[in-house]
């Protein structure tokens, strides 16, 4: 035993060593890199912010959630709609978005954690969907598909490079708070739920409540991605909240792999840059992602991220024998 | 007495699967229900796990009454059971099988920013030596052999500190050796721990060996209950069930 904990340790700060090193990266990155990819880093890591709440229901506890734009959306919309027909200050707008999306995630959720399997998933597009039209034909109150324009950042935001930093911070702190849960007791109960919800509630759980919880935890998290999409992207569209945004983060979860943390980071990230240098030179980029995809089900099923760690562990076992 | 039933109706559609069943366990007994396939066994211990409600009866624990509770609830109050299809965690280490247990017995599961990892170690180690499966703890669930399964199981149930502990076919798909096992493991339970169990089991070598009481269901109903000598003697139960076997 006492071996284990050492072992845990010493492995805790080699994946620590990337950890640091990669915010390294994105401390430097506004000198390194030009502003447009400053920009489409920026979208990563509010993309991956999205996908790691998608990821806390899908990969940890075992649903998929398929109405998460509503939630990301609502955020935007919340934000939005505040500060320019309010008027009201930023930072309070900015928590009530993530409050709006974690209201509603509570009065949707109550109706879907009673579902399993597909029909919790078709259940959440259903509502997702609903949320969607409401926002879309309420012409009057949310400007329909016009959107709401003029969603700016307090003045010492403005700027991409401080916008960039804001996001870069957020990110962190939200990824911190994520990983935490998922590696508390909390966190032990949704993986338990997710194996076995059965043998989980003769453990004297109440599986629908924690499912409720861990439900509005995401559509929080969603939120603040969202809230943080708006003053970046200067307006929010009905576009953010329609069914095929609720598929992006499925995509990237699958193809970075949903079984470990990070992996929705990375294909969130691999979708966006390549999505950002394909368009450059074609329109035809759903092929491409969809070959990708492909590939990645068939040849990757732990996904990019759980390839990678495999061959990792495979050559660290190597290292030993030998 | 630790479980009361009193007069426990439930039918299936045009099924009775359970027929005014009334019994009571004793605290500290090894309580065994048997009969044949389609007796009623699951049904009435669904009834009594919560995870069917009875269309008419009670139940009692410990002199509260339980009939409406959900599952989880009677969990808490002292009540859980292993399935007759090995019920375990898959993808989960033995060790973290156990730590759930644990997790939800000390009310610790909302806590949501400490590590789990620094939970109940030394009692986690406690249960694993208990079963004898200390060895694995860091294997998954599912590469373990059946007979171990069927150990973490009963391993993760006891790690909720259950009073009273329903089994389902405890020996079911076990070779000979594996049975034995668990059966003096279950023994050493009920006498270290204080423990009460009730079990559903076909292999009337372990209900005669271990049981110190014994209900009879036929057809829904229960023909017989008594000590094993009394059970053995029933006439009724001989013609409908034990045969010439016993």
């Amino acid at each position: 035993m006492e071996a284990n904990t050492t072992d845990k340790k010493s492995s805790w700060l080699k994946s620590g060593w990337w950890l640091i090193l990669l915010v390294a990266a994105g401390l430097a990155a506004p000198y390194v890199i030009s502003e447009f990819y400053l920009l489409i880093l920026g979208e990563a890591l509010i993309m991956s912010l999205f996908a790691l709440s998608f990821n806390l229901l899908f990969g940890h506890m075992g649903q998929l959630p398929f109405g998460q734009a509503a939630f990301y959306g609502l955020g935007g919309y919340g934000i939005a709609m505040l500060l320019t027909k309010y008027q009201m200050n930023f930072w309070l707008s900015f928590v009530a978005g993530i409050g709006l999306a974690a209201l509603a995630g509570l009065i949707i959720g109550i109706f879907c954690v009673r579902l399993r399997g597909i029909y919790f998933s078709i259940l959440t597009l259903a509502f997702g969907q609903l949320i969607f039209v409401i926002i879309y034909k309420w012409h009057d109150f949310t400007g329909g598909d016009d959107g709401i324009q003029g969603v700016f950042p307090p003045e010492f935001l403005k700027t991409s490079v401080s916008y960039y930093y804001f996001v870069l911070l957020v990110f962190c702190i939200a990824a911190f708070i994520l990983w935490r849960i998922t590696h508390s007791p909390f966190g032990y109960i949704l993986k338990a739920m997710r194996e076995n919800s059965e043998r989980t509630e003769f453990l004297g759980v109440p599986i629908a409540r924690y499912q409720l919880i861990a439900f509005v935890i995401s559509a929080a998290f969603a939120g603040l991605a969202g809230a943080l999409w708006a003053p970046f992207y200067r307006s929010v569209a009905p576009s953010t909240l329609i069914w095929i945004k609720s598929g992006e983060p499925v995509m990237a979860t699958i193809l970075g792999g949903a079984g470990l943390f990070f992996g929705p980071v990375l294909g969130t990230f691999i979708i966006t840059f390549f999505h950002a240098y394909i368009l450059g030179f074609t329109h035809f980029w759903p092929i491409i992602m969809g070959t990708l995809i492909l590939i990645v089900i068939f040849f990757l099923p732990g996904g990019v991220l759980g390839f990678i760690k495999e061959k990792l562990d495979n050559r660290k076992k190597r290292g030993q024998q030998s | 007495m630790i479980l009361e039933t009193k007069k426990l109706v439930k039918e299936f559609g045009k099924l009775l699967a359970t027929n005014n069943v009334s019994f009571s366990v004793n605290k500290g007994d090894i309580h065994a229900i048997i009969g044949p396939n389609g007796a009623g066994k699951s049904t009435f211990f669904n009834l009594i796990t919560g995870y069917h409600i009875p269309d008419s009866g009670k139940v009692f624990f410990k002199g509260k009454e339980i009939t409406k509770l959900p599952s989880y609830r009677r969990c808490r109050l002292g009540i859980t059971r292993s399935f007759q299809i090995t019920s375990i965690y898959p993808k989960l280490t033995v060790y973290e099988s156990i730590l759930m247990a644990l997790l939800s017995r000390h009310r610790v599961t909302l806590n949501l920013f400490s590590s789990a990892d620094k939970y109940f170690r030394e009692e986690v180690w406690s249960i694993l030596e208990d079963v004898g499966l200390a060895d694995q703890a860091h294997v998954n669930g599912d590469s373990i052999s059946h007979g171990d399964k069927k150990r973490l199981e009963l391993a993760v149930t006891l790690g909720t500190k259950p009073e009273l502990l329903l089994l389902d076919e405890p020996t079911c798909g076990m070779s000979p050796e594996e049975t034995e096992s668990i059966m003096a493991m279950i023994k050493n339970l009920v006498d270290k721990k204080g423990l009460t169990i009730l079990f559903t089991e076909h292999d009337m070598g372990v209900v005669f060996g271990i049981a110190r009481r014994i209900s009879v269901l036929h057809q829904g109903s229960m023909i017989a209950d008594g000590t094993p000598e009394e059970v053995r003697a029933s006439e009724e139960v001989q013609k409908v069930y034990l045969g010439g076997a016993a």
